[in-house]
C-alpha cells in the first residue's frame, strides 16, 4: 500500500464518526445562524481573494511591459521642458564602456480633435535592433504606411477613415497615411491607442528636422552597471534627464498603489467585521449551549470529546466558508473577468486600459487566506467551550 | 618645382586620400554596438543569398551596393552600414565565440552552487571529446584550472562590460574591485586592457593581470 494510502487509514479510524455526526446535527440545529456565518465569511474570503488575485495579474501585466523597456532612458531638457536631442549625439553614449545600443526614438501623441483622443505615435527603423519583440518583426512600412492598434482603427472608423488617416501637421498641411495592418495585442507601454509608423514619416507629422529625435533608449549588457553608466550619461548631458527602468518600475508601483490604497481600506474593514464575529464567538456562549454541555458532561461525556464534536463543528463551517470563498474569487475573476472590480484600478491615464488576466494559482494569497480564516474561526469555536467543558456538570447547569 | 607639378602633386594627394578615406570612419564602439547587428540585420532580410567575397576594395563593395542596387531599394545610410558590415565581417571572416547558457539544474564544479542565478559569471573550461565543466565565477574556475592544466582545449569567460564570450587566455583581469561575484571578491574579465584600466579606475580595482600572470596563491587569497 503506497504511504499516502496508509496516513488516510491513519486518520479515518481516528475520526469519531458518532461526534462527527453530532457536529453535523448541530450544525443543522442551528441552521440559520450556521448559514448567516458560512455566507458572511465567504464573502469576506472572496472579496479579498478576488482583490488579491486582480491586482497580481495586473502587476505581473505590468511589470512584463515594463521588462520591454530600454534599460536608461535620456531626455533632453531646455528650461526643464522635454525637448528633442540630436541624433548625432547618440555616438557619444554608444562610446560608453558596457552600453550595448543606443536607439535614437521618435514618438509621440498626436491629438484627433473628432474623437476627442490621444494617439500613441511610434516610429520605427526597419533594421535597428529593439529589445521589443513586437518592433523587431518586419512590419513592411513604406513612407505612407502604418500599422494601427485595434482601438485606433475602431475610432478612426467611427469617423469614416476605413483604410487611411489624414493627419494635420503644425503648417496645416495634410499628410495622408495607408492603414496596411491591424495590431491585435501589443506589448508596449501605452499600446492601447498606438500608431507604428516609419521614422522618417513620424518626423514629418511631429514637424522634427532632419537629425531631430525624441529620446534615446539605452540598453546595457550587465545590468550590474546601469547606476554608473547612467552617471555617465550625466556627465555627457549635464541637462538630459534620465530615467532608468527601475524608476520607470517604481512610478507606475506608485499610481498602482494609490489605488491598492483603496483595497487595503477593503481589507481593513472586512477583517475588523470578522474579528467582531469572531469576538462575539470567543466571548462566551449563550446559557442554552452551556447547558448542553453541562447535559452531555452528565451524561458521561468527556472533554476530549466535548472538543472534538466543537472541532468538527469548527473545520467544517470554517473550511467549507473557505472553498465557497475562493470558488467564487476563481470564477469571478478568471471566468468572469472581474466586470467592475476591474473599472476600479483603471482609467483613461493608466498604462493599460484593457489588460489580460492569465490564470495563475497563486499560492501566497491562497495561504495567507486560509491562514487568517480557517485556524482562527475553530479556536474562536473551541476555546469557550474548552472553558465550559472543564467545569463540573452540575455548576454549568445550576 | 613648377607651379604645374605642385599642382599635379596636390592633385594626386587629394586623389589617393579620397580614396583612402572612403571606408567611413568609425570608431570600433559604435561598429559593435550598433553598425554590425544593424547591418547583419539588413543582410539577411535582403541579400542573405548572394556572395560577397571576390570584391578587392571597399569602394568597389559600397559601388555595387549602391549605384547597382545589388540589395534592392535601400537608403544611403543603410547601404553604408551594409557595406561596412560586409567588408569587415563577411570579408575578413571575424567569428565571435558562442554565449555561454547553463540550464537550470548546472551546478559549480568547483562550489556546487546553481549556475542560473548568475548568469554573467558564467565560465567554462573545455577539454577534448566534449568534456566540458562550468563554474559561478573566474574564482572557481582558476581553482580548477590549477589542478586540471593537462589538455585543456578552450577556457571562456565573459567579458564584463559587454557579456560576450571571451577566450580566457587572451583576457585581462581586475582584482579587488567593489563589484563581488557569486563567491564575493572576484576576478572580473575582460576583453582588452582599455576596458580593464576604465573598470579599476571606476570600481576602485586594485591590479590589472593578464591571464598568465595569476597564480593560485592569489585566486586562493580571495576567499573561498
Amino acid at each position: 500500500m503506497k504511504l499516502q494510502n496508509i496516513w488516510f487509514v491513519v486518520l479515518a479510524t481516528k475520526i469519531n464518526f458518532y461526534l462527527l455526526e453530532y457536529s453535523l446535527k448541530y450544525i443543522s440545529r442551528y441552521k440559520y445562524k450556521n448559514i448567516f456565518i458560512v455566507l458572511i465569511m465567504s464573502t469576506l474570503v472572496a472579496l479579498l481573494a478576488s482583490t488579491f488575485f486582480l491586482s497580481n495579474a495586473m502587476k505581473s501585466e505590468y511589470n512584463k511591459l515594463i521588462s520591454n523597456y530600454p534599460d536608461i532612458v535620456v531626455t533632453n531638457q531646455q528650461a526643464l521642458r522635454d525637448t528633442t536631442i540630436n541624433e548625432n549625439s547618440s555616438y557619444k553614449i554608444l562610446e560608453i564602456k558596457g552600453v550595448s545600443n543606443v536607439i535614437p526614438r521618435v514618438w509621440g501623441e498626436y491629438y484627433f480633435l473628432n474623437a476627442n483622443k490621444k494617439f500613441t505615435i511610434l516610429g520605427k527603423d526597419e533594421y535597428e535592433m529593439y529589445s521589443n519583440p513586437l518592433l523587431n518583426e518586419n512590419l513592411n512600412l513604406t513612407k505612407d504606411s502604418m500599422v494601427v492598434s485595434l482601438n485606433v482603427k475602431r475610432i478612426l472608423e467611427d469617423s469614416y477613415y476605413d483604410d487611411y488617416f489624414n493627419f494635420i501637421k503644425a503648417d496645416g498641411n495634410v499628410k495622408k497615411m495607408l492603414i496596411t495592418s491591424v495590431l491585435e495585442k501589443s506589448t508596449l507601454i501605452n499600446g492601447e491607442l498606438l500608431i507604428i509608423m516609419n521614422k522618417e514619416s513620424a518626423k514629418e507629422i511631429f514637424e522634427y528636422s532632419k537629425n531631430e529625435v525624441t529620446d534615446f533608449g539605452v540598453s546595457v549588457a550587465n545590468k550590474n552597471e546601469i547606476p554608473f553608466i547612467a552617471a555617465k550619461i550625466k556627465t555627457i548631458f549635464p541637462s538630459a534627464k534620465i530615467t532608468l527602468k527601475e524608476d520607470l518600475k517604481v512610478h507606475y508601483e506608485n499610481i498602482y498603489n494609490l489605488r491598492s490604497g483603496f483595497f487595503l481600506t477593503v481589507f481593513i474593514i472586512s477583517f475588523f467585521t470578522f474579528f467582531i464575529i469572531i469576538y462575539d464567538k470567543a466571548t462566551g456562549l449563550n446559557s442554552e449551549q452551556r447547558h448542553e454541555i453541562g447535559i452531555l458532561k452528565a451524561l458521561g461525556w468527556r472533554v476530549g470529546d466535548v472538543l472534538n464534536t466543537k472541532l468538527y463543528e469548527g473545520i467544517i463551517i470554517s473550511l467549507l466558508s473557505y472553498i465557497l470563498g475562493i470558488g467564487l474569487a476563481f470564477i469571478y475573476v478568471y471566468v468572469m473577468k472581474a466586470p467592475y472590480l476591474k473599472k476600479i484600478f483603471l482609467n483613461n491615464y493608466s498604462l493599460i486600459s484593457n489588460y489580460n488576466i492569465n490564470f495563475s494559482i497563486d499560492y501566497e494569497t491562497l495561504a495567507l487566506l486560509f491562514f487568517l480564516s480557517v485556524p482562527i474561526y475553530i479556536a474562536a469555536t473551541i476555546i469557550p467551550s474548552w472553558r465550559v467543558a472543564t467545569l463540573e456538570a452540575d455548576e454549568v447547569m445550576r | 618645382m613648377s607651379l604645374q607639378q605642385i599642382f599635379k602633386l596636390f592633385s594626386l594627394t587629394l586623389f589617393l586620400s579620397a580614396t583612402l578615406f572612403a571606408y567611413p570612419q568609425i570608431t570600433q564602439n559604435i561598429k559593435d554596438k550598433k553598425i554590425y547587428p544593424m547591418g547583419q540585420k539588413i543582410y539577411k532580410s535582403k541579400c542573405k543569398e548572394k556572395d560577397f567575397t571576390n570584391f578587392k576594395t571597399y569602394n568597389s563593395l559600397y559601388n555595387t551596393l549602391n549605384k547597382e542596387k545589388a540589395c534592392g531599394d535601400l537608403s544611403k545610410k543603410n547601404v553604408e552600414i551594409l557595406s561596412v558590415y560586409l567588408w569587415d565581417i563577411k570579408l575578413h571572416n571575424s567569428t565571435s565565440l558562442e554565449k555561454l547558457v547553463v540550464t537550470k539544474d548546472e551546478k559549480c564544479q568547483v562550489c556546487g552552487m546553481f549556475l542560473h542565478n548568475y548568469p554573467s559569471w558564467v565560465s567554462r573550461i573545455n577539454y577534448p571529446k566534449d568534456e566540458t565543466y562550468n563554474f559561478d565565477g573566474m574564482k572557481c574556475m582558476f581553482k580548477f584550472y590549477f589542478n586540471n592544466k593537462k589538455g585543456i582545449t578552450d577556457i571562456l569567460v565573459q567579458d564584463y562590460y559587454t557579456l560576450k564570450t571571451i577566450d580566457a587566455r587572451s583576457s585581462y583581469f581586475v582584482v579587488g574591485s567593489d563589484v563581488y561575484g557569486p563567491m564575493g571578491h572576484e576576478l572580473v574579465p575582460f576583453n582588452d586592457k582599455k576596458s580593464a584600466n576604465i573598470f579599476l579606475l571606476e570600481h576602485k580595482g586594485k591590479k590589472v593581470y593578464f591571464f598568465d600572470e595569476i597564480t593560485e596563491h592569489m585566486v586562493r587569497s580571495l576567499g573561498h
